[in-house]
């Protein structure tokens, strides 16, 4: 399904700094994706302010958000070969987190803080019982966490219960140079959109290391990665934490943009979404996760406003996805971007 | 130059002035935020079928202050996500006057979040949970259907006249709306010198009650409180029938423990089962005749409560413009508080203290197989004390 991951070593003597192997080659590509992705965003945003927009903004706001959840779901499932259907558990634990962090009057940085605490020693837990498992079991023990927590939750007075949170005030966000409000639809748009810049970046950049390598290695023939000396059990933890991490962060943002949390922020629905953005926008690409949540929550938004049986279509345009272009809209792009590199030479 | 500016600026506050004339005239938009698909989606069919009753027999008399009355629908999923963004849509792109239609309580309390953001009004027609119109109260949102409080509320005033002293014990399901319900319940007993022998909570989704029997029969009650809903009902009325626990005791419940949707698997079981509610096609007035004709002459369907809530709202919302001779947001929640309007309930009035509606509540009573109104409960009786402190 994922042409580099069967790509074989770089030609023997081409190992010089400037040559890229193919799965090097693949990452420049989605960086090129991402950077075409960043620019259409800020044009995006400068119309939106121009025309005085506050919906649209929001909705491609909170497209980044769960684009950061879809990006969590790419390292398990496009890197590692491993299907999370309970990744909602993390990015709603994110933010729960924020939310309660907020309303208790610390600052943002207290709010991602305690995110990202809470998910390290969470998914530590957690990922000590799913890293010894693999396959269908990884996906119906990440299901059953997930639901657990969620019926957690929904049972807890101190959290709001079935009612969910409100009441998330409007925080500023100190950024060094400027300040942003969250409940300004530019500024926090644009304070998103650099967020998941640094959260791709960050992932990017730990794939593209002998770690990403042995990820790789476990999605495509896990037996054999004990005769390179690594130990799948520790690579698969620690693609666990990563992906959790990752979730919680772009949850906690979730409450700073709509002022409010819900179970459903838990549920399966979350998690499955999730899944479906990765598989459209392309798994293993971690481009797709934005390209897929961008053009998913688009859709959803028009197709809504335009029939109540939107789930039909989206599902039928899901399955015509799938069928016309098995690598996902980033995956095909990609494809074409890397052969114009490699006729290239490099970039 | 200065004439180039004055120019600039008179072209400018033209554009800007035109949409707000355009508005004063043009229709009244109400945006209608609710389950379209999903679990919830029969609900939101009744809302649906409610709210266009109503504007069209306000369209047809010539609108709210002379202006028709556009309904906007978007589907929220019963998610409050969802919910959230759908009402940042009708607010932000389509510019809605008002906003009602959310289901469940969670999306009810966020989107009345949205709306005191933005400064706008909504209401809810259907959600019931106490703290909507209690401590998390909002100037911006109103509630024009009786709440869980009044429900429990009625049911227990009625228990009083019906048996003075009554001995009462309490069976739930075990999760955070059972518990409460029960909670709720039990007080509304206690307040008005009634005796709990005990209380029970049983896992959702029981398959055996039987379990819980022994203790129920130890202690002898004469009335059974429940708030289990769907099957779990029908496992436990049958379950008690089968050991003969039903007779001699009087079963009571929470509104949606014995429902449409499973009175038919209860069977005699459910015989005598009496309950609090805010609306049943059943009541005798001519108001209510004329609006169940006029909906099942053009829905083929009965209205339940969350239709005939959801009717009564656009005439709420009428009553208001016409009153404040404005959508302004101020003028309009000031003309709504104190409200009194008439809906096929008979009349409401809106606390102005937390935005709750004030109502006549029926006691109803399962008579081979189906529903009569049993009593009538007034207003003052089944609402509780003003809890909201925000305004």
């Amino acid at each position: 399904m994922h042409s580099h991951v069967d790509a074989g070593p770089a030609p023997a003597g081409a190992a010089g700094p400037r040559r890229l192997d193919r799965l090097g080659l693949a990452m420049r590509a989605s960086h090129l994706l991402f950077g075409f992705l960043a620019l259409t965003c800020l044009i995006f945003a400068a119309l939106a302010w121009r025309t005085g927009d506050v919906f649209y903004l929001r909705l491609a706001t909170e497209a980044l958000i769960f684009a950061g959840l879809a990006l969590s779901v790419d390292i398990l499932l496009g890197y590692t070969g491993l299907l999370s259907l309970g990744q909602a558990l993390y990015f709603g634990l994110g933010a729960y987190a924020s939310a309660v962090t907020l309303k208790a009057g610390y600052p943002v940085s207290g709010a991602l803080g305690a995110a990202f605490g809470l998910s390290l020693a969470a998914s530590l837990v957690g990922g000590l019982i799913v890293s010894r498992v693999r396959g269908v079991y990884f996906a119906l023990i990440t299901f059953g966490l997930a639901q657990v927590a969620a019926k957690a939750v929904y049972n807890t007075r101190e959290l709001g219960a079935s009612d969910g949170l409100i009441g998330v005030p409007v925080m500023p966000i100190h950024l060094g140079v400027a300040t942003v409000s969250s409940d300004s639809p530019v500024g926090f748009f644009l304070f998103t959109l650099a967020f998941m810049a640094v959260l791709y970046g960050a992932v990017a950049y730990l794939l593209d290391t002998p770690f990403g390598r042995v990820l790789i290695a476990l999605k495509a023939n896990e037996r054999r990665v004990p005769y390179l000396g690594y130990r799948p059990e520790r690579a698969r933890l620690a693609a666990y934490v990563l992906a959790a991490i990752v979730a919680a962060l772009s949850g906690a943002l979730y409450p700073m943009l709509r002022g409010f949390v819900s179970p459903e922020l838990l549920s399966f629905t979350t998690s499955g979404n999730a899944v479906i953005t990765v598989v459209t926008g392309g798994a293993g690409t971690l481009v797709g996760a934005f390209y897929g949540s961008l053009i998913l929550t688009a859709l959803r938004s028009v197709v809504g406003s335009w029939t109540s049986h939107h789930l039909i279509v989206i599902g039928l345009l899901f399955m015509a996805v799938v069928v016309l272009f098995p690598k996902g809209l980033a995956g095909f792009a990609r494809s074409w971007v890397e052969d114009r590199f490699a006729r290239t030479g490099s970039l | 130059m200065t004439r180039i500016t004055t120019t600039t600026f008179a072209m400018l506050a033209s554009v800007a002035l035109a949409p707000l004339a355009l508005a004063q005239t043009g229709p009244i938009k109400i945006g209608v935020d609710t389950p379209l698909s999903g679990t919830y989606a029969p609900i939101g069919q009744q809302v649906r079928w409610g709210l266009e009753l109503a504007a069209k027999e306000v369209n047809a008399k010539g609108g709210i202050a002379g202006r028709p009355v556009q309904l906007i629908f978007e589907d929220e999923e019963a998610n409050p996500s969802v919910a959230v963004q759908k009402a940042d849509k009708l607010f932000q792109v389509d510019k809605v006057d008002f906003l009602t239609g959310t289901v469940n309580s969670g999306s009810t309390l966020a989107v009345g979040q949205i709306a005191e953001r933005t400064n706008k009004l909504m209401a809810t027609t259907v959600s019931f949970a106490d703290s909507i119109t209690a401590d998390k109260c909002s100037p911006n949102v109103f509630r024009v259907n009786a709440r869980a409080e009044q429900q429990s509320s009625a049911l227990a005033a009625w228990l009083m006249k019906t048996n003075p002293d009554p001995k009462v014990y309490l069976l739930g399901p075990d999760y955070e709306m059972g518990r409460s319900t029960v909670a709720a319940f039990q007080a509304g007993v206690k307040s008005r010198g009634g005796t709990i022998l005990g209380e029970v909570f049983a896992p959702l989704d029981s398959k055996d009650y039987s379990q819980y029997f022994g203790q129920i029969r130890a202690a002898r009650p004469q009335v059974l409180y429940t708030s289990t809903a769907g099957n779990d009902t029908v496992r436990l009325l049958t379950q008690m029938q089968d050991f003969g626990l039903l007779t001699n005791l009087l079963v009571v419940g929470a509104s949606g423990t014995v429902t449409s949707q499973n009175i038919g698997a209860i069977g005699s079981a459910a015989n005598g089962f009496a309950t609090g509610v805010g609306y049943s096609p059943e009541i005798p007035t001519a108001e209510n005749k004329t609006f169940v004709d006029a909906f099942r002459a053009a829905y083929k369907a009965d209205p339940d409560l969350y239709g005939a809530d959801s009717y009564g709202l656009i005439y709420f919302y009428k009553a208001a413009v016409e009153k404040a001779g404005s959508t302004e947001t101020d003028k309009v929640r000031t003309a709504m508080r104190d409200l009194q309007w008439d809906t096929p309930q008979g009349r409401k009035t809106m606390r102005a203290g937390d935005h709750q509606a004030v109502q006549t509540m029926y006691v109803v009573r399962v008579d081979n197989g189906k529903f009569a109104i049993n009593a009538e409960v007034a207003g003052d009786q089944a609402i509780g004390p003003d809890l909201c402190t925000r305004f």
